[in-house]
């Protein structure tokens, strides 16, 4: 059943054109790389591949393409109206969830991890510790894409205005407010990807939050927003049409 | 709107359960006795004082209906509220009072009567990035069938669409795509089929075959409720029709019963002729009509019989000399009968 539901998400998800760009969106990193490349080799170019990796990737292009793929693959659908032919099925609702995650964050994953780990390598790659930096950064990249999604897909759930309060969380909230103090970083998916790079790679990268914090709060994140999803898509009511 | 018809009654397919007393004083709780159709076995969709607002706006008002196997239709206005009713008997929306039972478990918040509910719902959209043979085994696979490949084959032949089944339904043309959503509705042979206007773009050839398959389907045994603002269609399909007006059952019954209440009601014709007097005086003479009234240079008639005053006018015209220059039915639309019939 989880099968027929992610193989359907993902031939949605990827018939759309948005996929496109958030492929283009997704290798903009590697575009950087060839730039740094081609401008000569840095003095630390490990610092400037964690630079690249977390401001380029882990703040921008992952949060992106996790909102347009995780609001997209139920959003759309209760949005046109086909999430019925879903809905009106004896299915248990976390099994829709779990499809839809699996999806649309293995989606994400797919287009960004990968992007990431060529960046990664292309910039500090031969150096020490470079190649550790950039498989720390891919492999965080995946816990992140699936952590954004599962959070993007409660809210699509829950309203039809989902992209705008994903931008909103994304650029008010990770940008700007979680960075001002030192408590609400412990609420921000971006810290919790940096910190499992940091997990990963602790002699190059160092995560504002520690270890514990980091796999509790994922861990936390994760299940809150599949448990939430799963709750309001079981009492989701079609809109009126009449 | 007034007070609630008397409704007319008929042995299939809804059954006896009388429409609550005005909405202004309910019983108390514990004073309800249990209808009849709460404890049959053989009502396979019952709503109980079911009304559902949006914010201010009652979309249902204190709506009861209990339907037995067959075809029953949902005839209404656009507007009237008869997809908010289906939505309802399918699970998708929660009423804001009363309640739904769909094969006597709650229709809401439970995916399990899906095994045994088909539902065709009024908007179009159908993956449109998929073939009709997978949207109808995607539905199959999703219903857990054994066989999905044989339930897919036998669907997209009942509903007669071989020989496009294997275009993306983003290419079908709106009769196809009803005919599509129809096959996934039935792949899994439900008890209960909701069809939310189905007729809608087929062409007569396509309605009339979509007729005989429900037909055929209630023959079966199955409990059909279809909705529908065209009178013709619920003619000639539904064994029982419900009437919804603003949200609230009109009349429910036989279409028979239906018919003669729309039939027998009183029809307004504006005539402008060359000696209104004189007309209005010779037309009162006669048997169908039982008011003129004149007004604005123009002749108001009130008759009985709709056919009759029509055959009867030229003649007297003819006879007194009269010239018509127009002869107009006034406000013959179908909302204006089903205002009439709330209002009774």
């Amino acid at each position: 059943m989880i099968e027929t539901i992610l193989r359907l998400t993902l031939r949605s998800l990827l018939s759309r054109r948005r996929s496109i760009l958030m492929l283009l969106l997704a290798l903009s990193p590697v575009l950087i790389a060839v730039l740094v490349r081609l401008a000569g080799r840095p003095v630390d170019p490990v610092r400037i591949e964690v630079n690249v990796l977390e401001g380029l990737v882990v703040r921008t292009v992952l949060p992106l393409v996790a909102l347009v793929l995780g609001t997209g693959a139920v959003g759309s659908e209760l949005e046109d109206g086909t999430a019925v032919y879903l809905l009106a099925k004896p299915i248990p609702r976390w099994k829709i969830t779990a499809a839809k995650l699996l999806a649309a964050g293995g989606l994400t994953a797919a287009l960004v991890a990968p992007a990431t780990l060529v960046t990664g390598l292309m910039i500090g790659g031969d150096q020490g510790g470079g190649g550790g930096v950039a498989i720390a950064y891919a492999l965080a990249a995946v816990v992140g894409s699936f952590l954004y999604v599962s959070v993007f897909l409660a809210a699509s759930v829950a309203t039809g205005r989902s992209l705008i309060i994903g931008l909103v969380y994304t650029l008010l909230w990770e940008g700007l407010l979680a960075g001002l103090f030192a408590g609400s970083r412990a609420f921000s998916i971006r810290e919790y990807t940096i910190g499992i790079a940091g997990i990963i790679a602790p002699e190059r990268i160092k995560p504002a939050l520690d270890p514990i914090t980091t796999i509790v709060g994922t861990t936390v994140f994760l299940i809150v927003a599949v448990v939430l999803a799963t709750r309001w898509l079981g009492m989701y009511q079609v809109r009126a049409a009449e | 709107m007034g007070e609630r018809p008397t409704a007319p009654r008929a042995a299939d397919p809804t059954v006896g359960y009388p429409p609550p007393p005005a909405a202004e004083s309910p019983p108390p709780p514990a004073a309800v006795a249990v209808p009849a159709a709460l404890v049959d076995p053989s009502v396979t969709i019952l709503v109980d004082h079911v009304s559902r607002w949006y914010g201010n706006v009652v979309a249902v008002n204190d709506v009861s209906i209990a339907l037995r196997p067959g075809i029953t239709g949902l005839l209404g206005p656009n507007g009237a509220g008869k997809t908010t009713i289906l939505n309802m008997a399918a699970g998708l929306l929660r009423p804001s009072a009363g309640s739904v039972t769909v094969l006597g478990a709650p229709a809401w918040r439970n995916p399990a009567t899906y095994r045994r509910i088909g539902l065709v719902p009024e908007r179009e959209a159908v993956y449109p990035f998929l073939t009709g043979r997978e949207f109808v085994r995607l539905n199959a696979k999703l219903q857990g069938l054994a066989d999905p490949d044989g339930a897919t084959r036998t669907a997209i032949h009942t509903v007669d669409l071989d020989a496009a089944a294997d275009r993306a339904v983003g290419t079908y043309s709106k009769g196809m795509r009803q005919r599509v959503k129809v096959a996934a509705a039935l792949v899994h042979e439900p008890q209960v089929l909701l069809l939310d206007e189905p007729f809608n773009g087929m062409d007569p050839r396509q309605r009339l075959h979509m007729m005989e398959l429900l037909t055929g389907m209630a023959r079966e045994g199955r409990t059909i409720l279809f909705s529908s603002h065209i009178l013709e269609e619920v003619e000639r399909l539904a064994q029982s029709v419900l009437v919804i007006v603003a949200g609230r059952l009109a009349a429910s019954g036989n279409f028979r019963d239906i018919r003669r209440l729309m039939t027998d009601r009183p029809h307004t014709f504006t005539i402008h002729s060359s000696d209104n007097r004189r007309l209005a005086a010779a037309l009162l003479e006669r048997d169908p009509v039982f008011g003129v009234e004149l007004a604005d240079g123009l002749l108001t008639v009130r008759s009985a019989d709709y056919a009759a005053f029509t055959r009867l006018v030229a003649g007297v015209a003819r006879d007194t000399s009269v010239t018509l220059y127009e002869l107009r039915p006034t406000d013959e639309s179908l909302e204006s009968v089903f205002q009439y019939l709330v209002a009774r």
